[in-house]
């Protein structure tokens, strides 16, 4: 499903090298939930970027469903994205617009028909359980609410890959809990989950498969993983 | 591209636009200022060539003769002159004549009443008219030859000529003037309005970021700033019209008070009847400018 190939980010500033990730090569097959862990600047969110490709590689091959998301054209893009859903810990949500409205824009900017927005709306809300604040401002309701909002957003698309980075980062551990194991029932419909985060509880909960990154190196990749510093 | 997709991108234009009414209020009126001084510009210049050409074709050679003169002299040289290619109408004014002009152009009546038929300096007179007013050069030169010395007074031409040259030069000088201010105008106006149009949009980067985050192509974030742009540009016209058409006739009067009344009928009728050309004018000016400056301000934040 996805596989990077020796993949390799540096950034350049003032004739300086950062490399932020270091020739990292794994492989996700359908259906896995993969936490990606390490310390802050280990180089978890280069590695989101990366996968969604907001930014490209210095070096590797990137292949997603067979393809090499690297080579993608700027016009190819926006087609990607939406076969990708991502969610931030700080919710990238519309703030004038409704519950509904920002789940809707989601397929509005795709060109979908008014049918399908009707049909499908409601459903991913309903999913998430937030069809009850549908008609709510995002500034009306709780982080974990809004984390799901972005949930339900990213799952519009029927995307075959879901990607979290850090999506508990703003919540208590109640609602961080509620939001993994959201998660968790998206993952056991089929899509794959990639969860980067830092929180080591929601980790040695999940007892999934766990690549641990340092310093922009891949320490470990292991199959019912824990957070070991 | 279809329907739905147009509806959806032109309502989304028109929403920001409204939701960045301020800013969107200092683009159009920036574009509106702009756009008001070109067409008057524009306006002034034709307004200007029209009159310049009327003072040309009003340009003539007055022949005044000296007293001693004979009629027959006279009505020989008026002979001669009607001869001439050049000359396109030679009338003979007596002093009769003169004197009837004379009082009729007066309206202070000790001034008119200085002169009367019994005693009248006014001279003899012969007005010549040419077609082509480059020609009074020549007609000027021949009067001048030392043949007629003895019959002619005085000649018109000479002090008229520098008159109308002093006023050409000034024409040509305002034109000039009037193209470098719009030019001027519309850099500044391109610099405001690009940097509104970058300001609404950073003012909206994470729209722009969540947009293209959830699958939207470069053309559906595109182009709602281009509505706007036009949108300046469209109104900006509006508006610039219908100051114009209440400056025109505000202005006026005052122009009839200064310039005489030809001018300010002049400029009306101009408006009036090049009203649709002006608007397209203004309506191109304005929507390039506008268009122009939204693709260039997006373009940043659609880099990938």
């Amino acid at each position: 499903m996805i596989e990077l190939v020796r993949v390799s980010k540096a950034y350049s500033a003032y004739n300086n090298q950062i490399t932020a990730l270091d020739n990292i090569s794994f492989k996700i097959s359908k259906g896995e939930f993969v936490s990606i862990v390490g310390p802050s600047g280990a180089g978890k969110s280069t590695l989101i970027k990366l996968l969604i490709c907001e930014e490209k590689p210095t070096s590797g091959k990137i292949l997603i469903a067979g393809r090499n998301i690297v080579q993608l054209k700027s016009a190819e893009l926006p087609y990607f994205r939406r076969k990708v859903g991502v969610v931030f810990q700080d919710f990238k949500l519309l703030p004038l617009k409704t519950v509904y409205e920002n789940v809707a824009f989601a397929l509005e900017v795709c060109e979908a028909y008014p049918e399908e927005i009707r049909e499908k709306v409601p459903r991913i809300l309903d999913l998430v359980g937030m069809i009850k604040h549908k008609d709510n401002l995002p500034d009306e309701l709780s982080g974990g609410e809004k984390q799901r909002i972005s949930i339900a957003r990213a799952l519009v698309h029927s995307p075959k890959i879901l990607i979290a980075d850090e999506p508990t980062g703003n919540l208590d551990p109640v609602n961080a809990a509620e939001i993994i194991s959201l998660l968790c029932r998206i993952n056991q419909r089929g899509t794959v989950v990639i969860l980067a985060t830092h929180n080591k509880i929601i980790v040695d909960q999940l007892k999934r498969r766990v690549i641990f990154l340092k310093n922009g190196k891949m320490v470990s990749d292991v199959a019912q993983g824990r957070y070991v510093i | 591209m279809n329907w739905l997709t147009i509806s959806r991108i032109s309502k989304l234009g028109l929403i920001n636009f409204w939701r960045n009414r301020w800013l969107s209020l200092a683009s159009t009126l920036v574009m509106t200022l702009t756009l008001l001084i070109i067409s008057l510009f524009v306006v002034m210049t034709i307004v200007i060539n029209k009159t310049t050409d009327r003072i040309k074709s009003k340009m003539d050679i007055t022949v005044y003769f000296k007293d001693s003169a004979k009629t027959e002299e006279i009505s020989d040289l008026q002979q001669k002159l009607a001869s001439r290619s050049d000359v396109q109408e030679v009338v003979y004014i007596s002093k009769e004549e003169a004197l009837k002009i004379w009082q009729e152009q007066q309206k202070n009546q000790r001034l008119k009443e200085l002169i009367t038929s019994d005693e009248n300096p006014l001279p003899r007179s012969l007005a010549i008219k040419s077609a082509d007013p480059e020609n009074l050069v020549n007609i000027a030169e021949y009067l001048t030859s030392p043949d007629f010395s003895s019959i002619i007074h005085k000649i018109s031409y000479e002090d008229n000529k520098i008159i109308i040259d002093k006023l050409l030069a000034i024409t040509s000088f305002i034109k000039k003037l009037g193209w470098l201010l719009s030019g001027v105008f519309i850099i500044i106006s391109i610099l405001v309005i690009l940097n509104t149009i970058r300001l609404a949009i950073f003012t909206r980067k994470s729209e722009v970021e969540i947009m293209r985050l959830v699958g939207a192509s470069d053309r559906f974030i595109r182009v709602p700033f281009v509505i706007e742009g036009t949108l300046y540009g469209v109104i900006a016209c509006f508006l610039a019209v219908i100051i114009m058409w209440i400056g025109i006739f505000v202005v006026s009067p005052l122009i009839t008070q200064y310039l005489g009344a030809t001018v300010a009928e002049n400029m009306k009728s101009f408006f009036l009847a090049h009203f649709a050309a002006i608007f397209f004018l203004q309506l191109l000016v304005g929507v390039t400018v506008g268009i122009g400056c939204s693709m260039f301000s997006i373009r940043k934040y659609l880099k990938v």
